[in-house]
């Protein structure tokens, strides 16, 4: 019986933390319509914000994309040319790596720097009581906070994304020649004809869930902090368990919108 | 620079107005030159300062001032404190100061 209570209890937890995030998470979105959210101190934050998660990320960014995108590129092109499935090469480079491939790596660089970053931020800021600060002088920690960091989530991770895709491409077309002799003409037909306007519409819109969520999460967790400082490592472990749990929901819902 | 923060949230200030309007504010007291330090950076009467000059930035300010000696503590008497307040009346609409009675002493004819 114990046994039963113990899990059931857990379940029970589990789900009201879930029903927490989206109950969270709708407040917010409807926030980011709302012109009083867009008040000069927001700006200046996620100015400062974007700032911080795209452009200092540019050079590694730039770096992992150009040497993990040629790698994979070469592999599946080889792989291809072996299967002999040449005909296909449009469809994979954007059915699977610009469409699946892209975003999916994004997010993973963004979570590993940003939202850890951003998890720790807010548990530090409300251990040493800056939130209650904040508070004191009502200043909304919603729109003062959290909508900065999530509209620059949203942001970032659309337009990371889509550079991780140009540099994917532009590698295809240095592979193609190499291990196909294709000239770009003919590399430039393959994508165009197998590029699907509603496949770039669901990747860019699964981005900005994911630039959504990997932001709005460690956020919750953050300030779920106590005044301890030994909360903090608990919250942002706990934070980024939970954002790992988000991108791999978010990657199979997308999936199964694809195949509906 | 979070003095000029109230500002900029409230009444939609824009960066650099509310920025100069913290500075200015600052140069009252003489300490520009920490405007853009943070608060560990910051020695107790610094600290006192800018605490009460964000507190004077909301509009039709009160000042709600507990126990000050706890915040500047090597103070001798209330003067600094008078002084500092004194320095910004056009500020605030009005000021409280809560202390123990034990500290009666320190403010002397108050």
């Amino acid at each position: 019986m114990a046994f039963f209570e113990i899990l059931g209890n857990r379940v029970i937890r589990m789900l009201s933390g879930f029903a927490g995030t989206i109950a969270f998470s709708w407040k917010v979105f409807l926030r980011i319509f709302q012109r009083k959210t867009y008040s000069s101190a927001m700006r200046e934050v996620l100015v400062n914000q974007i700032y911080f998660t795209s452009v200092q990320i540019l050079p590694l960014f730039l770096l992992v994309s150009i040497f993990f995108g040629s790698l994979f590129i070469g592999i599946v092109f080889t792989l291809l040319k072996e299967l002999g499935l040449t005909q296909f090469i449009g469809h994979v480079l954007m059915g699977l790596i610009v469409t699946e491939l892209s975003p999916f790596l994004t997010v993973l660089l963004i979570t590993l720097r940003s939202s850890a970053a951003i998890n720790t931020e807010m548990a530090v800021m409300k251990v040493n009581r800056e939130i209650k600060t904040l508070e004191i002088f009502r200043i909304d920690i919603i729109n003062y906070l959290v909508m900065p960091r999530i509209i620059n989530g949203i942001i970032s991770i659309v337009l990371l994304s889509s550079l991780f895709s140009i540099v994917l491409l532009a590698s295809g077309i240095l592979f193609s020649r190499v291990i196909f002799g294709m000239n770009m003409d003919v590399y430039s037909n393959l994508v165009l004809n197998s590029t699907d306007f509603s496949d770039i519409v669901i990747s860019l819109c699964k981005c900005a869930v994911y630039g959504f969520f990997i932001t709005l999460i460690p956020i919750r967790f953050g300030l779920r902090a106590s005044r301890e400082l030994t909360s903090i490592p608990v919250v942002v472990s706990q934070g980024m368990v939970n954002v790992f749990g988000a991108i791999l929901m978010i990657e199979v819902l997308s999936l199964i919108t694809k195949l509906l | 620079m979070n003095i000029a923060l109230i500002k900029q949230y409230h009444e939609n200030m824009p960066k650099r107005q509310a920025r100069r309007l913290a500075l200015t504010s600052l140069e009252r007291f003489g300490l520009g030159a920490i405007a853009l330090r943070r608060n560990p950076a910051l020695g107790n009467e610094e600290r006192f300062c800018v605490m009460l000059l964000r507190a004077a930035m909301v509009k039709d300010a009160m000042i709600l001032i507990d126990q000050p000696f706890q915040m500047v503590p090597h103070l001798k008497d209330s003067g600094f404190i008078m002084n500092a307040l004194k320095k910004i009346d056009d500020l605030y609409a009005s000021c409280h100061i809560f202390d123990y009675r034990w500290m009666q002493d320190k403010y002397g004819g108050l």
